[in-house]
């Protein structure tokens, strides 16, 4: 468990310089290196003005806003399928991706004049998304019967609905603005600035610490609803809370970012099977592990076909299924 | 004061009647178990009284306090569940499960006081569970793992225990060690057991009292030998039964109808 955990934080240092140095300016890594320890007063600069923009206002933000986003995906990946005791739980289980995909294709396209409003798009596909998590709820989580499988369901049903009328607009509108839809689903951080950052930061950072702090009760309930409340867990209150947190949280990111595929239920398995099945260490781990992963791909999706990029969900897929492969044949999979 | 009051209680799920109108009370030191057919509401009674459904009608108390006044947490400090069929979460490990009595102690928010690890320690001790503390639980053989759900229930340190059908497919051997445990739990620590049995022979022998449902309503409530050898019992079943005395004990053997009685 110390190894692992030191292990990960290692791979988020190296992510985070890697982030910081990899690009088509050359960096040397001991100057960013030693700038970041000047940024926290120790020691002098050690970069030019240009290498200084380069690394402060185009590649830190969008680092940063790479950390948050695979924090909070792979937290709220850990926490859905501890709430819903589901393997195949992923942050977008209720929702949250069709209804931001919806209102992300409404900002960018306009079926009246063929050019959208871009700019809304953040604010609709964030709209977009706590709507749908509401209705799923409102249909699936609030009546005394309810129990996880009806909120799945509706989670599906409404995430079809969601996706076919995403669809139907899409079809509807020019071959120019079905090009940025897709580039908008398919997930970049390469739109990230610093204001982004502070935008989503204090949404993402509450979210990330209530879900981890979750973690104790997440344990508690892998022996089911009943059990868990005849040991003193109230289910209800924490599977809410636990929702809305990571519900909030994904829909902040998703709003900044796109649709990143992939990390919220690729890391958190991970992350199980390194260090057994309690949510006390998966999900502390997948916040680190996740925000390293995603750091990681998004270094390869800048660079490998530069100056163009690779979609950075095709990316998180590319590397995180053979690496789970590799770990799943290496260990004894052990289930939620 | 009794441990457990039951007052005019009656659970209703939709339209369907499960509990009708039953007062019962349960004291300190006693272990009680409710017997009846199938369907008779067993099970609904006692998810009742651990606070896992509400009455529709009428009150449970436990040590005067009503379960629908309290939170889970203040529930789980005063009456513990052994469940019929409890969920084994794989990859936990046997402390770990066992420790989960405890959580109700110190919340969700902290971690185990050394008085906590004392508990589970001690209960691991006496239910000769602690050799398994680091297997998987999912790995135990049927009757260690219905000895950790009980250990579970104990490290809950209530004074009350339901235990729903506890020996539900364990041998012969491993359904007394099983009740045997319990029995002297309920004589060291004074505890209030309330369970429900299908065997009617161990129900007899291990219980001070038996109370005989069906349909929802009480039968019968009285000393176990008396009830065991009431007409109701056989009526009830819907059968014929016989008792039998072996060494003290009463054994209840079910005898078939008609005329293969006395063989052909």
């Amino acid at each position: 468990m110390a190894f692992v955990a030191a292990g990960t934080v290692v791979a988020l240092f190296v992510a985070i310089v890697c982030g910081l140095v990899i690009g088509p300016t050359s960096v040397p890594t001991w100057r960013v290196v030693g700038d970041i320890f000047a940024h926290v007063g120790i020691g002098h600069n050690t970069l030019t003005p240009l290498q200084s923009t380069v690394v402060w206002t185009l590649r830190a933000p969008r680092m940063v806003i790479g950390l948050l986003a695979g924090s909070m995906l792979a937290v709220a990946g850990g926490t859905y399928q501890g709430v819903f005791r589901n393997p195949l739980a992923d942050p977008y289980l209720l929702g949250v991706a069709s209804g931001a995909g919806l209102g992300a294709t409404f900002a960018i396209i306009d079926l009246s004049h063929g050019v959208g409003t871009p700019t809304w798009t953040p604010l609709l596909a964030f709209v977009g998304a706590m709507a749908a998590v509401i209705v799923t709820w409102l249909i699936g989580g609030r009546s005394i019967r309810s129990n996880t499988s009806t909120l799945i369901l509706a989670g599906v049903a409404v995430a079809s609905l969601l996706t076919s009328a995403q669809t139907f607009l899409q079809q509807q509108s020019s071959a120019g603005s079905i090009t940025r839809v897709y580039i908008w689903l398919l997930g970049s951080l390469a739109s990230a600035g610093w204001g982004t950052v502070w935008l989503v930061f204090p949404y993402v950072i509450v979210c990330i610490i209530i879900c981890v702090g979750a973690g104790r009760a997440l344990d508690v309930m892998s022996v089911g609803e009943e059990e868990s409340r005849s040991l003193g867990v109230p289910v209800r209150r924490v599977r809410f809370i636990v929702i809305a947190a990571s519900s909030l949280g994904t829909a902040a990111i998703v709003s900044a970012v796109g649709l990143i595929g992939f990390v919220g239920i690729i890391v958190p398995h991970i992350v199980r099977l390194l260090v057994g099945t309690s949510y006390r260490r998966i999900l502390p781990i997948s916040v680190i592990f996740g925000a390293a992963f995603l750091v990681f791909a998004d270094t390869i999706a800048r660079t490998v076909i530069a100056p163009s990029e690779l979609p950075l969900g095709v990316v998180t897929a590319l590397i995180g299924a053979p690496v789970f492969v590799v770990i799943l044949s290496l260990r004894r999979p052990v289930p939620v | 004061m009794s441990s457990v009051e039951v007052n005019e209680l009656s659970v209703r799920a939709g339209n369907k009647t499960l509990i009708s109108d039953v007062t019962l009370a349960f004291e300190p030191g006693t272990w009680s178990t409710i017997i009846g057919p199938n369907g008779a509401g067993k099970t609904t009674l006692v998810e009742t009284i651990a606070g896992l459904r509400r009455p529709s009608h009428g009150s449970v108390s436990i040590l005067g306090e009503a379960l629908t006044e309290m939170n889970e947490r203040e529930r789980a400090l005063r009456v513990a569940l052994v469940p019929q069929h409890p969920v084994v979460p794989s990859g936990m490990s046997v402390y770990d499960y066992v420790a989960l009595g405890r959580v109700a102690h110190h919340g969700l928010f902290h971690s185990a006081s050394p008085r906590d690890r004392v508990v589970v320690e001690s209960v691991l001790e006496r239910l000769s569970l602690a050799e398994f503390r680091g297997r998987d639980v999912a790995t135990l053989s049927g009757g260690e793992r219905q000895r950790m759900v009980l250990a579970r229930a104990l490290t809950q340190s209530t004074m009350v225990v339901v235990l729903d059908e506890p020996i539900t497919g364990l041998d012969l051997r491993h359904q007394m060690n099983m009740l045997e445990l319990m029995k002297s739990e309920v004589h060291e620590c004074g505890l209030t057991v309330v369970a429900t049995l299908h065997d009617l022979t161990l129900a007899g022998q291990f219980a001070d009292r038996l109370v005989l449902l069906d349909r929802g309503e009480v039968v019968i409530d009285g000393p176990a030998a008396a009830v065991i050898r009431s007409d109701e019992l056989a009526k009830r079943y819907g059968m014929n039964l016989c008792v039998v005395d072996v060494d003290g004990a009463d054994v209840v053997v079910p005898v078939r109808h008609g005329d293969n009685v006395n063989g052909a």
